[in-house]
């Protein structure tokens, strides 16, 4: 077995290299051309012909003049076949067209033609040959032949159960499967160790046959970080080890032992947390940090769990007003909430004609954001309350259940305020992250005066009640209808729009 | 920032599947540019700004769109989680006191096999492992005894394959001594078992394979430089020298773990300073402690984009301009909804979060491109060693196996991993001038 990579195939042209015995063995380096040979440089158009040599009785085509000399002779035409002289054999020798190629150099030329045909096609051809089963693809319609013939036969199979149809795939499963450390238990039972063998050793065999020893109680290191214990346990094993072993003998004599020692336990990470709270857990993931503000109740932390809560979030908010199962189209407020959904997609993108309506000619992008939020605010503040918070109150009822798809639907378009419009751009999508949550928040925590102080709006201020609550939460609805009207640049055709976007195409 | 090289345009792929939402509003350099703003926002402690920003991302970007979408809503949930650590939100900081137990990102441990099996989705490893076992393949040859040091994020992964190939090497198998880093700190991804249980799997393939592998753990740790493993190592240098045994250095994404200079030019951590003497960063140390090691080859493999700035938005920039790959490339090796998916996901959220929601020395994502490091390695007084034909051939092959849109790029004596032409990973080899 361990003699199997020496010899690499031979095929093409280095029959003619001088025999040196070179120090460093490469496996299968093609070309080593005889310097006397003639080295001949084909166009890639020639190397891709196939057939050139066409009959014109039949209009067969060969890739050789031989071959169709000798098909001419069926026709009853006058034929030729080359006689080759044994002394003017010339070595010829081909270069790869392709300069970037390490075969373009005359010294890496390949021996034969059909190598280099191949070569061509193999290196910087295209792969049209698809195979059926596992979709690797061939430039050469022989070795997509010849791998057709062989595929799916050559899978390798784990005693686990597990196919694998790359050998890299199956030896790194094989090497850490159960299987493997099961049937080497076995074997290890089985054999009897080689008498000669260190005592030692053995007993470390057996003690180390899987199914994996218990890692022998790792002992607490002592010293603190910066010099850490020179433990780390080394294993003993033969160090020179027969190859000619069968695999059946071999586990015993080469059983190791590992002794390994814990780390201390010190972790930087949870030392501190930049903030003054915190325990280990500062990757803290934002949505688990919503979710537990918002829905006290659960504890869920993955995120189409939040979906959920975001909906019971916004029951609970708008209960005084509506009740939460009312279907969007079934009230005359949900109006303002549907358009303001299909709005909010055109502020986005979709340029319809509808935005041009609400939204003042386009700004420079680069005062968008502060500038124009600002003066966001102050529209903001002229608000009137009621219709937002009904608009509010009723999307999760209409939102949830749909998903993101609910903004761009073109529900009703027809009618509707404007402040509406600007409200749905908030609202647009249910998202979910939990991000809502956070802007809408449980009215008790919000006050109004708290909502520029506070990062995200959300104070600890018991001052507000839930009409301060809403009428905060109101704010930052029309901070985000300002945004949105900020937003046309950033939409199609604006700055920001179309030619970066190929970037990702 | 050098926005106009990150904003080249990409050639077309036909046939593979492309973000199909990319609908105006879904136009991926304005949701950038709403990331930037809210980070400065942020950072300028500009509540309303912020939040308003927020809850438009939270509308364009819903982690269950597509692949930028989803990008952006790590980001978002990072950049939340930012302000809520800053300490600024006090109801938020209240809050993840109380429930510290449930904030801990969920990121999945793999099983050993659900590990290998993860990783052989995709190039983003296998380049690397490919790669450097051949380099190391090659480096050995004629050595009978050799001591392999694995510095990998993914917990061996590369080894078995490598002692397979040395198994049928013409001259008969090495002895091999393996050292691994129990490393203190835990990254995604991240493994359900110990390192005395890997090695002891390990040494049993490896005996499978008429290979005799001796398997020590040396605990040691990224954030102060590997210190106990140069130790050990410097250790038995004399002893290594004598045996005429060769020590490769395997490192695939760990070093960027190290802290480097710019940890120090803002922090008042005085714990680590005292680690580093003068101005050397511990990363330089390490690497010219691996070169008194003398070394036969180190192989180093990472990603290759920079994550060291201290300035928020320009890590944000950084990190957005390169962890869409991952997200790209998503749908050609893994379904929608699968559960290996949001394995997936979860640990390049990990990545997202911890580039942008922390700082200092909890910041450990602090990835450097190919040239910062390049020119590391040969301050080190380290010589760039050439992939051979082989093993691009090697690699070459590896990629066939994946989707079309992967590529392999050579700059001089390196090799790049590409996706749709932009670099991922990058592999080096280098031996000591």
């Amino acid at each position: 077995m361990n003699d199997s990579a020496a010899s690499g195939d031979s095929s093409s042209g280095n029959q003619t290299a001088p025999p040196k015995a070179t120090a460093k063995k490469k496996r299968n380096l093609p070309g080593m051309p005889d310097p006397d040979a003639e080295v001949i440089a084909l166009s890639p158009k020639t190397l891709l012909a196939t057939n050139r040599f066409v009959c014109e009785i039949c209009n067969k085509g060969f890739q050789r003049d031989q071959n169709l000399q000798l098909h001419r002779r069926g026709h009853n035409l006058p034929w030729k076949l080359r006689q080759r002289s044994s002394k003017d054999v010339k070595k010829r020798v081909y270069v790869c067209p392709e300069s970037s190629c390490v075969h373009h150099d005359p010294s890496r030329a390949l021996g034969d033609l059909t190598g280099i045909k191949k070569h061509f096609c193999r290196k910087h051809g295209e792969k049209k040959w698809k195979c059926d089963k596992c979709s690797k693809k061939y430039a050469v319609q022989s070795d997509w032949k010849a791998h057709s013939k062989i595929c799916g036969t050559r899978e390798y199979k784990c005693d686990c159960g597990t196919l694998f149809s790359r050998r890299d795939s199956f030896i790194t499963h094989r090497a850490f499967c159960d299987a493997l450390a099961e049937e080497s238990a076995k074997t290890t039972h089985t054999v009897v160790p080689p008498p000669d063998e260190d005592p030692i050793v053995e007993a470390v065999a057996s003690s180390s046959s899987p199914p994996p020893p218990p890692a022998p109680s790792p002992p607490q290191a002592p010293a603190p970080l910066p010099v850490p214990p020179p433990t780390a346990a080394v294993s003993s094993v033969l160090p020179v080890q027969n190859p000619e072993l069968p695999e059946s003998t071999s586990p015993t004599p080469t059983a190791t032992q590992m002794l390994v020692e814990t780390p201390p336990v010190t972790n930087l990470t949870t030392t501190s947390c930049s903030s003054n709270s915190s325990s280990s857990s500062n990757r803290s993931s934002s949505s688990n940090v919503f979710a537990s503000l918002f829905a006290s109740s659960t504890t869920s932390g993955s995120l189409l769990s939040q979906r959920t809560e975001f909906a019971d979030l916004f029951r609970a908010i708008s209960r005084p007003d509506c009740t939460p199962d009312i279907a969007p189209s079934s009230s005359s407020e949900p109006v303002s909430l549907c358009l303001a959904m299909n709005q909010g997609s055109s502020i986005f993108g979709t340029a319809g004609q509808e935005r041009r309506q609400y939204a003042p000619p386009p700004q420079p992008a680069a005062m968008s954001a502060t500038a124009l939020l600002q003066k966001a605010a102050q529209m903001g503040a002229s608000a009137s309350n009621a219709s937002l918070l009904r608009g509010l109150g009723i999307v999760p009822s209409s939102g949830s259940p749909n998903g993101p798809q609910e903004w761009s639907r073109p529900q009703i378009d027809s009618d509707g305020p404007s402040l509406a419009a600007g409200l749905g751009l908030g609202l647009a999508c249910d998202g979910g992250s939990g991000l809502k949550e956070l802007m809408l928040g449980t009215p008790s925590v919000f006050g109004p005066k708290h909502t520029t102080l506070d990062l995200l709006g959300l104070g600890m201020a018991a001052s507000g009640g839930s009409s301060g609550g809403l009428s905060a939460l109101m704010t930052s609805i029309n901070g985000g209808l300002d945004v949105g009207v900020a937003a046309p640049p950033y939409g199609g055709g604006g700055e920001y729009g179309g030619d970066d976007m190929v970037r990702r195409l | 920032m050098n926005k106009n090289q990150l904003l080249r345009p990409a050639r077309s792929w036909p046939g593979l599947p492309t973000s199909k939402s990319l609908g105006s509003f879904g136009d991926t350099n304005c949701m950038e540019q709403l990331l930037v703003h809210c980070a400065n926002a942020i950072e300028n402690n500009d509540a309303t700004l912020a939040q308003q920003i927020l809850w438009v991302l939270n509308n364009i970007a819903p982690p269950d769109g597509d692949s930028n979408q989803r990008l952006t809503c790590g980001f978002l949930r990072a950049l939340i989680s930012r302000a809520a650590m800053s300490g600024n939100c006090k109801l938020l900081t209240a809050v993840a006191n109380v429930h510290a137990n449930d904030l801990s990102m969920n990121n999945h441990k793999f099983s050993i096999i659900e590990l290998a099996s993860f990783v052989d989705l995709t190039p983003w490893h296998r380049f690397g492992f490919t790669a450097a076992n051949a380099a190391m393949l090659e480096a050995l040859e004629g050595y009978s005894v050799v001591h392999i040091v694995d510095l990998s994020l993914t917990h061996c992964m590369q080894i078995p394959t490598l002692i397979d190939s040395m198994a049928t090497r013409p001259e008969g198998p090495p002895l091999v001594k393996l050292t691994v880093a129990g490393s203190m700190e835990d990254y995604p991804p991240m493994l359900d078992l110990s390192y005395e249980e890997l090695g002891s799997k390990l040494v049993n393939f490896a005996r499978s394979r008429q290979v005799a592998l001796e398997f020590r753990v040396i605990p040691s740790s990224s954030s102060n430089g590997f210190s106990s493993l140069i130790e050990q190592l410097r250790m038995q240098h004399l002893e290594r020298a004598q045996n005429g045994e060769a020590l490769v250095i395997n490192c695939h994404m760990m070093l960027h773990y190290i802290p480097e200079e710019t940890l120090f030019t803002n922090t008042s951590t005085s714990s680590l300073m005292e680690i580093t003497p003068s101005n050397s960063s511990l990363r330089t140390m390490f690497l010219k402690a691996l070169r008194s090691l003398d070394p036969t080859v180190v192989v180093l493999v990472d990603e290759d984009a920079d994550f060291t700035s201290n300035n928020l938005v320009n890590r944000l920039r950084s990190a957005y301009n390169y962890l869409w790959i991952p997200y790209d490339t998503m749908d050609t090796f893994l379904p929608r909804g699968s559960t290996q998916r949001q394995w997936y996901e979860a640990d390049i959220c990990w990545k997202i979060e911890n580039v942008i929601s922390h700082e200092g020395p909890q910041r450990v994502e602090r990835l450097e491109t190919k040239s910062k490091w390049v020119q590391r390695m040969r301050n080190a007084s380290f010589r760039g060693v050439a992939f051979s034909e082989d093993a691009i051939s090697e690699v070459k092959n590896m990629l066939d196996e994946h989707a079309a849109g992967w590529g392999l790029k050579k700059e001089e004596e390196d090799i790049v991993l590409t996706w749709k032409g932009h670099n991922v990973v990058f592999a080096t080899a280098w031996s000591p001038v």
